[in-house]
This record gives C-alpha cells, structure tokens and sequence, in this order.
C-alpha cells in the first residue's frame, strides 16, 4: 500500500471537503453576509436588522471576531505579529467556538433569528488566502450550524479596495495580508491578499448556496431584494412580537 | 512493483492520524515526503503550510501519559542525559506557548470555558510551539522532548464528547514523532501520586468538568481511567512504545535510554544522575 499522506491538490477538489454538518433541532434561524472588506455587506445587515428591530421581531445581531474569552490573545499575537496562517485560523476558530457554544447556538435553540456579519466562510477564505488547506478548515468548522440564508456581497475588487482605503487611515498588518509577503507596499498587498480572497469565496458561492448579490447596486435596492428574500425563505411569523392577550 | 518499506516498531507508517470514518482513504501521495528516505511520511497528513520535511534533521520524542505518571521528572532526567552525551535538547508541554499559554491558564482559572473554545485554545497553543519553536530547533538538528503532545489533547477532548474524526483532522498537519512512549499508570497510583505531590487533587485532573461524580476520589479514577481508555485506542493506532509506569524512577529511566540510544546511535547508556537531580532518583 502507497503511504497516505493526501495529495494537497485532492484535497482542494469539492468531493473530498467535508460539507459542513448541521443539526437542523432548533426553532431558531440563521442568517448570515459575507463577503471582502468593501463589498457593502455590513450597511445591508445593519439596515436588515433596523427593519427587524422596528418590527419588533426576536433577533440577535453577532459580528466575527468579538468574544472577550480570547480577545487578549488575538491582541498579542497580532501585535506581535507572531501568528502564522495556522495559528491564525485556530485562534480566531477558538474564538467563533466560545460565540458559538456560549451565544449562537443558545440563542437559536431559544428561538431567534440570528444574524451574524460574517460566518465561518471568512475564515475559509480568508485562511485558504493565508495558505491552510480547505479540506482541514471544512473540519475545524464543522461544529457551526449551517445557516439558513448566506448573502455573499460580491463587489469587484477595484470598488471595494477603494472604499476600504479610501475610508482608513492606515491598512493593519494582518488585514493587508502583510505576514504573507505579497508586497512591501501595504495598499498593494491589501490588494493581492483580497484578490485571493475572493476568488476563494466565489468558489463556495454554488456548493454553499450563497445568495449571490451585486454589491455595486442601490443600497435601497440591494436592501428590498434582501428583506424579500428574507421573507420568502423564512418564516418570519415565527420571530414576530407576539399579540397581547385580551 | 511494490514499494519497500521499512517497518519501525515506534512508528504505523501506514496509518494517518485520520482514517475517515466512511472508509474512503484520501489520496495518497506519491513518492516519500521526507528527508530520510525511509518512506515514512514526518507528517501524519498535509503538512503545515510553508515547512519543508526535508529540512527537519533533529529528533521528536515524545513522553505520554496521564497526571502522575511520572512524565516530567522522566523528561528532566532524560535532558541531563542527552547534553551529557553531547545531544542539545528543546522541550515542549502543554500550555507553554509565548501566544496562549498565558491565557488558557485564566480560562482553567475561571471555569467559564466551553469545552471547543478550550480544545482549540490547546491546539493554538501546541501549534504555536511547534511552529516557532519545534521546527527551528528541529531545523537545526535538536533533540526535542515533548511532555505531552497531541494525544492528551485528543485523549482530553474525546473523552469531552467531541468527536475523534474531528480532533484527527485538526492534528493530521502535527509533526509525527520520531519515538512515542506512553508511561502507563494505573489511576489509583496516579491517585497516590499526584496526593502526595500537592496534598489535594485539582479540578481538571478530576474531570470535575464533566459532572462524574461529587467523591473527588471517584471523580478522578472515572476521568483517569476514560483518558487511559482513549490512551490505550491511540497506542495501537499508533504504535507507542509502553512503559510500565509504576517501576521505579531508575527502571523506567533505563528502558527509555536504551530505546533512545539505539535511535540515536548512542553507545553508552549508563547514567548516573547529578547531585541537581538526584533527588528525583530514590
């Protein structure tokens, strides 16, 4: 028998990566945006989440990237700039964990309607950028419930790169890419490294069934044809304020 | 034709860490990925980005077991040793990376943490020693010993109900070790033991986590015991060399100088420790 360590090319192919499982034993429901720095996908949640919020609906908003349990951790080593692409992904996967386990799943065996910037898709993209392989990602993930709808803003990279830059001050080291050596220019490896990115995302858009929006759209556009698809894929009745009894 | 391949009691060559539980094994890749030529891969899977297998002179020997078994005083014992002989050495244990290991002792601390955040803290913190501090000194032909490796950190999580397929995949880009001993000790002696070392018997050791049971007494032989349940799966898939772990100080020593010596071509093994050591030594 031929030795087994696997080829890293198979590896990449869709038939070998793990589909992420999911136990569908919750009332609750998850709606997720992803998609690079830039391509509008956080206005579109926050004004989803006003319209939701003013309704009265029980709903729950989390960002990546936000749990105190580690935040010390990701600091130094991002300050530091000690991480490498695989303790990058495990640490930020150590973090989505705890969200996850503490906040996410509570919240949607309790019924919500959760809606979160940014899903575990990030980090496939984002850390597959970085140079781990999809396959072990797919794995480390594959605790997170699958979510209901996945919005991916796509916006080409010009548009977007220039409204991040535009926006910032200055590029941080791990966001521009810097760790991989794309370039010495910050703005140029920002570029490079989101380029990557996604190209990696839009390789998921059909095996995850993201909901593929044009990110260069009306932003009131963009926002009817979310909150349509919202209402059509979701039973939003069952996250209604409830009707006092009389 | 079929390939040669040299059998190593210490080692399964053929088998990665993870065997997909749908049978189906993941390609395999062509010709030897090491720099021995020996035909067995230094990698359990798809090896960490950016390393080079063939540039990893030094050797991994790893030292297992539960709390109690003896592992640390083995491993101090077996650093005096080494230089004696002229070997330099570099260890590596649970919790000591400069990125996490800091912050995993407040997590215990707190008892706040769930059980993935926690697995996966252990994971950053393992892979960040072998990355910035394994690798290089493996680059530059070190002796490595490891008090502990990724087998606690699976035997632990398993036993915490997180699945083995799961923890496989995440450890399948480690370093496979070069020498695998498991020091194998009952749990009541580890029970003796670790009384006698701190006069109390922590809430991890216990698995007080996991709600076994409200006698502290029994709460740790139930954990100890699953842990060596798991312990004793990972053994036979891969291949570690057991040591009984109830013999003396100076037996267990023996045995494991006799197998690191062959490894390593060491003609002498007698040792006699130092006056800074002998304490460790009845």
């Amino acid at each position: 028998m031929a030795i087994t360590t696997p080829d890293i090319l198979a590896a990449t192919q869709p038939e070998t990566v793990k589909a992420v499982t999911a136990k569908r034993e919750f009332p609750g429901a998850l709606v997720v945006v992803e998609g690079i720095d830039g391509s509008g996908k956080s206005t579109q949640l926050y004004l989803l989440k006003r319209w939701l919020e003013i309704g009265g609906y029980r709903i729950h908003f989390t960002e990546w990237n936000s749990s105190p349990l580690v935040k010390s951790a990701t600091r130094r080593g991002k300050q530091r700039r000690l991480l490498t692409p695989t303790t990058f992904s495990l640490l930020h996967a150590a973090d989505f964990a705890d969200r996850c386990e503490r906040q996410i799943l509570p919240l949607l065996h309790g019924g919500y309607l959760v809606l979160a910037d940014r899903y575990i898709y990030t980090a496939f993209a984002r850390d597959a950028a970085r140079g781990c392989s999809p396959h072990w990602l797919r794995n480390l993930y594959s605790f997170a419930p699958i979510p209901d709808i996945t919005f991916y803003f796509r916006a080409p990279l010009d548009v977007a790169v220039s409204r991040i830059v535009a926006g910032r001050p200055k590029l941080k080291y791990y966001e521009a890419g810097m760790d991989l050596g794309l370039s010495l220019d910050r703005a140029e490896s920002f570029r490079i490294f989101q380029d990557r990115i996604l190209n990696h995302y839009d390789q998921m858009v059909e095996a995850d069934r993201f909901v593929l929006m044009d990110g260069t759209a009306r932003v009131d556009k963009l926002q009817k044809m979310m909150r349509e698809q919202l209402a059509e894929r979701i039973d939003l009745k069952r996250f209604a304020p409830k009707k006092k009894k009389k | 034709m079929k390939r040669m391949r040299p059998q190593f009691a210490t080692d399964a060559p053929t088998t990665p860490l993870d065997v997909p539980s749908n049978g189906r094994r993941r390609k395999a890749a062509q010709g030897p990925r090491n720099g021995r030529g020996n035909g067995v891969s230094r990698f359990y899977g798809t090896p960490l980005p950016g390393v080079n297998p063939e540039e990893l002179s030094g050797n991994l020997i790893v030292v297992e077991g539960t709390d109690g078994s003896g592992r640390s005083t083995q491993i101090a014992l077996l650093t005096e040793w080494l230089e004696s002989e002229g070997f330099a050495v570099e260890t590596m244990g649970l919790r000591r990376s400069f990125l996490v290991g800091e912050d995993i002792d407040a997590l215990l601390a707190e008892n706040a943490v769930t059980r993935m955040t926690l697995a996966l803290m252990y994971s950053t913190d393992f892979f960040d020693q072998l990355e910035r501090r394994i690798l290089p000194a493996l680059r530059s032909g070190l002796i490595v010993l490891a008090d502990r490796y990724i087998f606690t950190l699976i035997a632990r999580a398993a036993v915490r109900g997180i699945s083995r397929d799961y923890l496989h995949g995440i450890y399948e880009i480690a370093l496979r070790p070069d020498l695998t001993f498991w020091l194998d000790v009952r749990p009541e002696v580890a029970f003796d033991r670790e009384f006698k070392k701190s006069q109390t018997i922590s809430y991890w050791e216990s698995g007080r986590d996991m709600s076994l049971s409200n006698d502290l007494f029994q709460s740790f032989i139930r954990y100890q015991s699953l842990i060596k349940g798991e312990f004793e799966y990972l053994s036979r898939r891969h291949g570690f060399i057991e040591i009984d772990g109830e013999g003396s100080v100076s037996e267990v020593n023996r045995r494991l100088r006799k197998r690191i010596a062959s490894r390593l071509g060491i003609a002498n093994t007698h040792y006699k420790p130092s006056h800074a050591l002998a304490h460790l030594w009845p």
